[in-house]
């Protein structure tokens, strides 16, 4: 658990947060400039907050009135920065090894083998760090500060250098190895739909100040956090398993986790690389998802489920409807849908949305026995 | 082709510019990460006394040292009497006078390089689990190492050419202090030592080329090694 209770000044800039995190996964969005790196600066011990405390896992880390500051080295917390920082006079094998050698044999968390298959790293070892693209030189990042066996691990904005294409693709291979490695996780991004992809866990940062803590879909009825969210794409991530494939009619069926037993598996296109039983996150845009007051016949659309009308949130170009469906999913619609459906709380709906709209994420890694060797 | 004592003066003037360069080499890397990476009370204190025997006559350098280092110096008279050490008018202040020579300008160099290292390099290394001077060793150190080597090159090329400092507080002894400079000046002194003196000269250039050609050569391998280009 990190507590945070931290106060600095930086020229016109004040940052000035209390939180507390726990969990796996924690995502801290915010706008450029509300001082999400500041925060990760201080929590690593590069930057002196000028006044409250650091606390992780019941060990002060900082307390700036009793003159504590843990140096950055003995801190145990790790930092996959958004510009990689690899060391240029090393290969990429030598960098991901670097910090081998400051962790004592007893206190490892994690064998390189471990770290090189997670990442899939083996084809990059050799490579001079010059050779690396972008989205390769995050990977081999994120492999060392793995490596450093540290006790959490920052992530600051990692994959804003790449573009979105690629940026969809080492999310998965990320989260992944995040899953495998079983380190709570801070991670930086101010693009929504990436950080709901890591956690749903959020803490929600403006100007240097906490706007809110908790679960998106929580943070959704925030006036101040949906002003934050706007303009952003909105992702539903639902955690599913793979309940078999229907080749005839190119499809894989689909069970979400939470959705309850009884309810019919959601239709995607045919995806076998995915094994029936696996464990996987599916994903769904919130414009995806149409709304029906009945089920409707004669369509192509291929998943209707039914659910409640949660909440409604009116934007100021659309309105969103939160929608218990045994799961929460997330429907963005017009304001003039709204009103000819009298979208309203506790109104039953339809969710509809085709199989093309589910995207399959990835496969959650299977977690180590115990997460450490010895 | 040399006669015994131009072979004594060459093969001093190598013993001493290496040996001075070896003698600062840890201190110059020392003040050089301080003034470039360090803030604290004196850096501009610390930084001119660095600098002194840069502007100051060579002579005065010198007998700044045989003040400090003399038998009857300050830490001189207490080397003497303590451990009967006398270092003025031996080889040890020949290589003395070449390192406070030197000094500035592997200081110089070294700083520079050290001054161009992102930063941010060294963070990731600390938030990676090294100590100060183990990122110093591992990170600083080896994407210096091109102008750590100039540095090295420098001060060595500035202990062939000392005279005055090397003259005041180490005298003009054969063997001990009467490196090329000094045998050149004392040839140029005696009636008949034209000829030896122009020997000298040239073993002098020679040398001096030679010392330039191995930096170089040495400055591209370390490159390639970091990868050739800049070390952004």
């Amino acid at each position: 658990m990190l507590e945070l209770e931290v106060g600095l000044r930086r020229g016109g800039f004040a940052l000035d947060v209390t939180a507390s995190l726990e969990g796996p996964a924690t995502a801290l969005f915010g706008p450029s400039g509300a001082g999400k790196s500041t925060l990760l600066g201080v929590v690593a011990g590069l930057v002196r907050p000028g006044r409250g405390r650091v606390v992780l896992d019941g060990e002060v880390l900082d307390d700036a009135e009793r003159g504590v500051h843990v140096p950055t080295h003995r801190r145990r917390v790790g930092v996959v920065f958004q510009d990689g920082r690899l060391f240029p006079h090393l290969s990429a094998g030598e960098n991901l090894r670097f910090p081998e050698r400051f962790v004592p044999p007893a206190r490892r968390r994690f064998r390189a083998e471990e770290v090189v298959r997670w990442l899939a790293l083996e084809p990059l070892l050799k490579r001079s760090v010059r050779s690396l693209s972008g989205g390769e030189a995050q990977r081999v990042a994120l492999g060392r500060a793995l490596l450093a066996s540290p006790r959490l691990l920052l992530m600051d904005e990692p994959l804003s250098a790449l573009d979105k294409g690629l940026r969809g693709q080492i999310l998965p291979l990320l989260h992944g190895a995040l899953q495998a490695s079983g380190l709570p996780v801070v991670y930086v991004s101010h693009d929504l739909a990436e950080a709901l992809q890591i956690s749903r866990e959020m803490l929600l940062l403006k100007g240097g100040k906490r706007v809110g803590q908790g679960p998106f879909l929580g943070l959704l009825e925030l006036p101040e956090a949906l002003d934050l969210f706007r303009g952003q794409g909105l992702l539903n991530v639902v955690a599913a398993r793979v309940a078999g494939h229907r080749a005839e009619d190119a499809v894989t069926l689909i069970e979400p986790v939470s959705g309850g037993s009884g309810r019919a598996a959601f239709k995607a296109a045919l995806s076998p690389e995915f094994a029936a039983g696996r464990e996987i996150r599916v994903a769904l845009r919130p414009e995806d998802v149409a709304l029906a007051l009945a089920p409707v016949a004669g369509t192509s659309i291929q998943n209707q489920v039914p659910g409640t009308i949660r909440r409604v949130l009116q934007g100021e170009r659309r309105t969103l409807v939160v929608i218990d469906a045994g799961l929460t999913l997330l429907a963005d619609v017009t304001r003039q849908s709204e009103h000819e459906l009298g979208l309203r709380e506790g109104r039953p709906v339809w969710c509809l949305f085709k199989a093309q709209a589910l995207r399959i994420l990835d496969a959650a890694a299977p977690r180590p026995s115990a997460g450490t060797h010895s | 082709m040399l006669s015994h004592a131009e072979w004594t003066a060459l093969l001093l003037s190598v013993r001493v510019g290496l040996l001075s360069v070896v003698l600062e080499a840890p201190f110059a890397l020392g003040v050089a990460w301080l003034l470039a990476r360090r803030r604290f009370l004196g850096k501009t204190a610390l930084d001119a006394v660095v600098h002194l025997p840069l502007v100051l006559p060579p002579v005065v350098t010198g007998y700044l040292l045989l003040i400090l280092l003399g038998r009857r110096g300050l830490i001189g008279g207490f080397l003497y009497h303590h451990f009967g050490l006398s270092v003025a008018f031996t080889w040890k202040a020949a290589v003395l006078a070449s390192a406070a020579m030197g000094f500035p300008l592997m200081v110089r160099a070294i700083r520079l390089a050290i001054e161009l290292i992102d930063r941010r390099l060294e963070e990731a290394a600390q938030t990676l689990g090294a100590a100060p001077w183990q990122v110093f060793a591992r990170v600083v150190l080896p994407l210096a190492a091109p102008g750590v080597l100039t540095g090295f090159v420098l001060a060595f090329a500035r202990s062939l050419g000392e005279f005055g400092a090397t003259l005041t507080f180490a005298g003009n002894i054969e063997g001990q202090s009467r490196t090329l400079p000094v045998a050149i000046y004392t040839f140029l002194q005696l009636p008949s030592g034209d000829t030896a003196a122009e020997r000298l000269v040239i073993l002098s250039v020679v040398l001096s080329l030679g010392a330039l050609a191995a930096s170089e050569m040495l400055a591209r391998a370390v490159k390639r090694r970091l990868g050739g280009g800049g070390r952004a």
